[in-house]
């Protein structure tokens, strides 16, 4: 028999002590020697800034990728201070925990990108890097106020935005001629859309879709409905103004679409944003969304025509339709603040030829978008002019009112009245009211940045 | 070989150390590395979320001390507590429907044959399947006019049906899915307490004249008990805070329609991840656990710990 045992009851080579002693040390020494290690790497103050984003190195869309590398190539290649990308998936940049305890533990990124639902979170966290002075005068005056202002505080700014993404209804061409329409038949009013709606549904297909599932996504495409009929969320007394007549008819008018049948209480793919998975798979014949789905439909649904038109408008309304975005923001707790600033302010809002041509080619060839700067849209001239686009320039964005800014617990309050009356069949007029009590508790110990 | 075993000499006296303390010793220092792990990735934050949830947490770095003040907002929060109910909705319906299904299946593929192996390896298959591609499935599934359940609800005279999208019928589409994902899982538990039973017993009472309803009521139930507790135990943490429990409804639901599907954990998530609101959503874990260890009380106290009446 081969027993490896010594006399002494230990194995060869190892003994049992040695093997339990060298555990211990190697569980102590990690233990104890990680926060060093880990502070080591956070300190590295010549390390690239951390720019976090849903776009690149691993995006699915090759022209925004590129877009991405290049503007970093580009500062990387005239700056001491390198920046490198760092690519999070979109569901988990926006829903996920990634951001939230990054920023709660201290090892936020340099620069990343945020959209106004999301604005005075981080505003009021204080992490928000002043970009002011790094822009020139010409280049904010380069900027509409609409654009802009929802990410000012007291005059100065603290987000530069990439984009601007109008919401519109889209429609399929082909279903539009199956109902017997044609483009003269696109509606202009709330009671036009049901009505065409109805007559474009089938056991099939829906006629409209609106977004169901709960989140900022869908507080952002119900506002300019509260907006045409002159509501608002916040009176210029700080108090509530949710309870309004307007209020209730656009709850109203999104629980009749589902009460007559012709809007879904399920969207597909990731949800009414995604014009592929809805509008483009036949699964309704217009969708409200926004500009994005040019793009989204003319690279998966290639066969598949389709036009857009401006949000209809209720009885005695005012056309208004809502423009979301993202915009690039420096972290005030980063590691080197003013150069993540430098490169906001150099990349988006510089008046060298370079920004503007950046901006322009992030709304027209990288993605399909409203240029947030006048420079941009005179220099993408016929871009922005051109079928779809076009439509866009000229009859939907005219009328954009920036993507309200408002905090989570708004955003909640909002939230649950839409989900409450457009699918749990509340009546619109005591929701309306409930939640303005419910906004007017909140807002009497609000002491943040002001909701726009 | 003799001589060598012969030769083998414990030092128990070296270093003033007895053979029994070495041992005691050397069992502690194997069990070190787990327990660290423990202490560090389970005890550590459990203690910190108890301490988080007495501060005002505001997601970026700040810390205020604010008592009980997490607490008091809970008690008043109505979506506090529209949560809870639906938690609790949740657990009533699944737990039992597991128990049952569960014991169910169990008893059906009991018997040791290659068919049932195949019948077995069915029903645990969903359990192996990423939740996430579960509730992405069953969502395809039920979507509203062309999902193959809304086609089968038409066809059997109940179309315009939206499972997911009806604030009355989300809440049981997500059951039924929970219960679909977990079901082969406690299958496999029973039928381990099954084959835990003397099959004499069986053969006795059948010798007895006693029928199959009897043998399951006298006999099977009864023995089961040790299992029974054990499913009713950690069906009941499942329906709590299980993993179905936040993955399927956050991908299916998003909590939605109008919060029907909200359950607790869903909401904390919300409230740390999605408002910042750590201290909060600290307080809110800190009672879930609590209502946990309470029920498990509970269920250990009416089951006086699932032991035999008679052991």
């Amino acid at each position: 028999m081969n027993d490896s045992r010594t006399p002494t009851g230990k194995t060869a080579g190892v003994s049992r002590r040695s093997l339990l002693a060298g555990t211990a040390a190697l569980a102590a020494g990690t233990v104890t020697g990680f926060p060093f290690i880990n502070r080591m790497a956070v300190r590295a103050q010549d390390a690239p800034l951390k720019f976090w984003q849903f776009y690149a190195p691993g995006g699915q869309v090759a022209s925004q990728v590129a877009w991405f590398e290049k503007t970093v190539a580009d500062w990387n290649d005239s700056h001491a201070q390198k920046i490198e990308l760092e690519y999070v998936p979109n569901s988990e940049y926006i829903n996920g925990t990634k951001l939230a305890t990054a920023f709660a533990s201290g090892t936020g990124p340099d620069i990343f990108i945020i959209s106004p639902g999301d604005f005075l979170r981080y505003y009021n966290g204080g992490v928000l890097h002043d970009l002011t002075p790094f822009i020139s005068e010409e280049a904010r005056a380069d900027f509409p106020e609409s654009v802009i202002a929802n990410r000012m505080v007291d005059g100065k700014i603290y987000g530069i935005p990439m984009e601007v993404e109008p919401m519109a209804i889209y429609y399929s061409v082909k279903a539009f001629e199956e109902a017997g329409l044609n483009e003269n038949d696109v509606p202009k009013t709330w009671e036009e859309l049901l009505d065409v709606a109805q007559k474009l549904t089938t056991p099939e297909r829906y006629g409209i879709v609106f977004e169901t599932k709960p989140g900022y996504y869908q507080n952002f495409t119900w506002y300019p409905f509260m907006w045409q009929g002159g509501g608002e969320i916040q009176s210029e007394d700080g108090r509530s103004a949710f309870d309004s007549p307007a209020t209730v008819q656009a709850l109203k008018f999104w629980q009749d679409a589902i009460n007559l049948g012709v809007a879904p209480r399920q969207v597909l793919g990731y949800g009414a944003n995604d014009a592929t998975a809805n509008l483009g798979s036949g699964y309704c014949a217009m969708q409200n969304v926004g500009i994005w789905a040019i793009s989204q439909l003319t690279n998966n649904a290639p066969d598949m025509p389709f036009g857009v038109f401006p949000l209809p408008t209720p009885p005695g309304g005012k056309y208004v339709t809502v423009g979301g975005g993202w915009a690039f923001v420096a972290n005030a707790r980063g590691r080197n603040p003013d150069a993540a600033g430098e490169f906001c302010a150099w990349a988006l809002a510089s008046m060298e030829q370079g920004s503007i041509d950046r901006v322009v080619n992030w709304c027209t060839e990288a993605k399909s978008d409203m240029p947030p700067r006048n420079s941009a849209l005179e220099a993408g001239g016929d871009a922005f002019n051109r079928g779809v686009m076009g439509v866009f320039s000229q009859e939907i964005h005219p009328g954009t009112r920036a993507e309200p800014r408002v905090p989570p617990e708004v955003y909640k309050i909002i939230s649950d009245a839409i989900q409450q009356t457009q699918l749990g069949g509340a009546d619109p007029q005591a929701t309306a009211t409930a939640a303005s009590q419910q906004l007017d508790a909140f807002l009497a110990s609000y002491n943040g940045a002001p909701i726009l | 070989m003799t001589d060598q075993v012969a030769q083998i000499s414990y030092p128990s006296e070296e270093r003033g150390l007895s053979t029994k303390h070495r041992e005691w010793l050397a069992g502690y220092l194997f069990v070190l590395p787990d327990a660290l792990g423990l202490f560090i990735f389970l005890g550590v934050p459990m203690v910190l979320s108890l301490v988080i949830g007495f501060f005002e947490v505001d997601g970026f770095g700040g810390y205020r001390f604010v008592g009980l003040a997490n607490y008091q907002r809970m008690m008043r929060d109505p979506l506090f507590w529209q949560a809870a109910r639906v938690t609790a909705l949740y657990a009533i319906l699944l737990v039992p429907l597991l128990f049952v299904c569960g014991l169910g299946l169990a008893l059906l593929v009991q018997k040791s044959n290659r068919f049932n192996s195949v019948i077995r390896s069915m029903f645990f298959a969903p359990h192996v399947v990423s939740l996430v591609v579960v509730a992405l499935v069953w969502q395809l599934m039920s979507v509203d006019k062309i999902g193959i359940l809304s086609r089968l609800m038409s066809a059997l005279g109940l179309p315009g049906v939206s499972l997911l999208g009806d604030p009355n019928l989300a809440l049981l589409a997500v059951v039924a899915v929970s219960l679909w994902f977990l079901m082969g899982y406690y299958m496999l538990i029973f039928l381990g307490g099954l084959q835990d039973i003397p099959v004499q017993y069986y053969e006795a009472a059948e010798i007895d004249g006693a029928g199959p309803v009897q043998r399951f009521w006298y006999i099977t139930l009864p023995l089961l008990k040790p299992t029974s507790f054990f499913v009713l135990m950690i069906s009941m943490v499942a329906a709590v805070a299980g993993a179905q429990a936040f993955d399927i409804i956050y991908v299916m639901t998003k909590g939605g329609p109008a919060n029907s599907t909200a359950v607790l954990i869903i909401y904390i998530y919300q409230q740390a991840f999605g408002f910042g609101a750590f201290g909060y959503a600290a307080a809110m874990a800190s009672i879930l656990v609590a209502a946990l260890v309470l029920m498990t009380a509970i269920l250990f106290l009416f089951t006086r710990g699932g032991r035999f009446e008679h052991a």
